[in-house]
């Protein structure tokens, strides 16, 4: 079966199962749900699956995380430099995806956090809206409207016009 | 009497052999039941059978047999190649990259196809960026050779001591002196 989730990231609440304390000759309907939901989906589902690693087991293949080398910003290439501005761009093309992955993770950890909590969601979650919040934020006032045709230079006129105190005018 | 039972039996048969005639009629022939041939009772069952007068749909289900026909003829084969590579294959697991080992590129990607296509039907990313630069090099330096050549332009027509914008001064010999050589010519 593939690796589980980061359980410190998505941590699961305290189980408040009590303890059972049978006071009937009566079945349990939730016992008998559950072992029919295990029989008749669970079971056959992870026989499959196992079925299907056995067969996989000796074709397995790998593949990498691509790191890619640092070069000089926009703002370090020289005039006229167009091959320095190429790499700039595609550099930061890269950096904006990365950003927009970050993004999507914190909003997933809040969800995942409102989801759990329930309806108390708004104390016990405190941590995950406040860190969602602030990227937020940053994303916005860095990539913000740029438009589907963003680009480095855009960027860094957005940057200068926000240093300037001009942006929003 | 006798006579009697013979026009009776006579008529039965002109009945018989021509029962659509009007004289014919079953009904006159009292005693006597002939059998009918033309009001017979056809059973089909029960229900009224009915002829159903509907516009064609053979074009319509002509259509949709062979648009399924054309769909399957390439979409089995596909269905069975991709249900295979993922039974038999798989998709691949991150794991970290060894220390002393460059990784070929189709190796980042996790599905086996997209690898595949990558290895065999695509260009490495690193290829077609090197590629892109030195389509910008080229670019610019024509660029700045245009720029240069403009500049050298505007420099020689300026101060004339350049190769270019040369007007080659006449040769004296050709000059006719001839109109001038004496006044009042």
């Amino acid at each position: 079966m593939p690796a589980d989730y980061d359980k410190g990231a998505y941590p699961e609440p305290p189980r408040q199962t009590p303890a059972v304390d049978k006071q009937t000759a009566l079945p349990n309907p939730a016992l008998i749900l559950s072992k029919l939901f295990y029989y008749s989906v669970d079971l056959p589902v992870t026989t499959f699956r196992d079925a299907v690693d056995s067969i996989r087991a000796n074709n397995k293949i790998v593949y990498y995380h691509q790191k890619f080398r640092r070069v000089p910003n926009l703002t370090e290439c020289q005039e006229g430099d167009y091959v320095c501005y190429y790499e700039a761009e595609m550099q930061w093309k890269r950096d904006y995806k990365v950003d927009q992955e970050i993004v999507k993770v914190v909003q997933e950890r809040l969800r995942a956090c409102h989801q759990r909590e329930g309806s108390s969601y708004v104390q016990n979650c405190a941590k995950e809206i406040e860190q969602f919040a602030e990227v937020s934020k940053n994303f916005q006032a860095r990539y913000g409207d740029l438009g589907a045709y963003a680009s480095a230079r855009k960027c860094l006129m957005k940057q200068k016009a926000r240093m300037m105190g001009t942006e929003g005018v | 009497m006798v006579g009697m039972s013979v026009l009776r039996s006579a008529a039965a048969f002109a009945a018989r052999l021509s029962p659509l005639k009007s004289g014919n009629n079953a009904a006159n022939l009292l005693a006597r039941t002939i059998p009918r041939t033309d009001k017979v009772a056809v059973r089909w069952g029960h229900g009224k059978k009915m002829f159903v007068v509907k516009p064609t749909d053979f074009y319509d289900r002509r259509f949709l047999r062979l648009l399924q026909y054309y769909i399957l003829l390439t979409g089995i084969p596909m269905a069975i190649i991709v249900t295979g590579v993922n039974v038999f294959i798989g998709e691949a697991e991150m794991v970290q990259t060894p220390e002393d080992y460059e990784p070929e590129y189709w190796e980042y990607y996790k599905h086996p196809i997209t690898r595949w296509i990558a290895r065999n039907l695509c260009d490495s990313p690193v290829k077609d960026y090197e590629k892109m630069m030195a389509a910008i090099q080229t670019e610019k330096e024509k660029a700045d050779m245009r720029l240069t050549q403009l500049e050298v332009r505007r420099q020689m027509r300026q101060k004339g001591d350049g190769p270019w914008f040369h007007v080659d001064t006449l040769n004296k010999e050709f000059i006719d002196h001839s109109p001038k050589s004496s006044p009042d010519h």
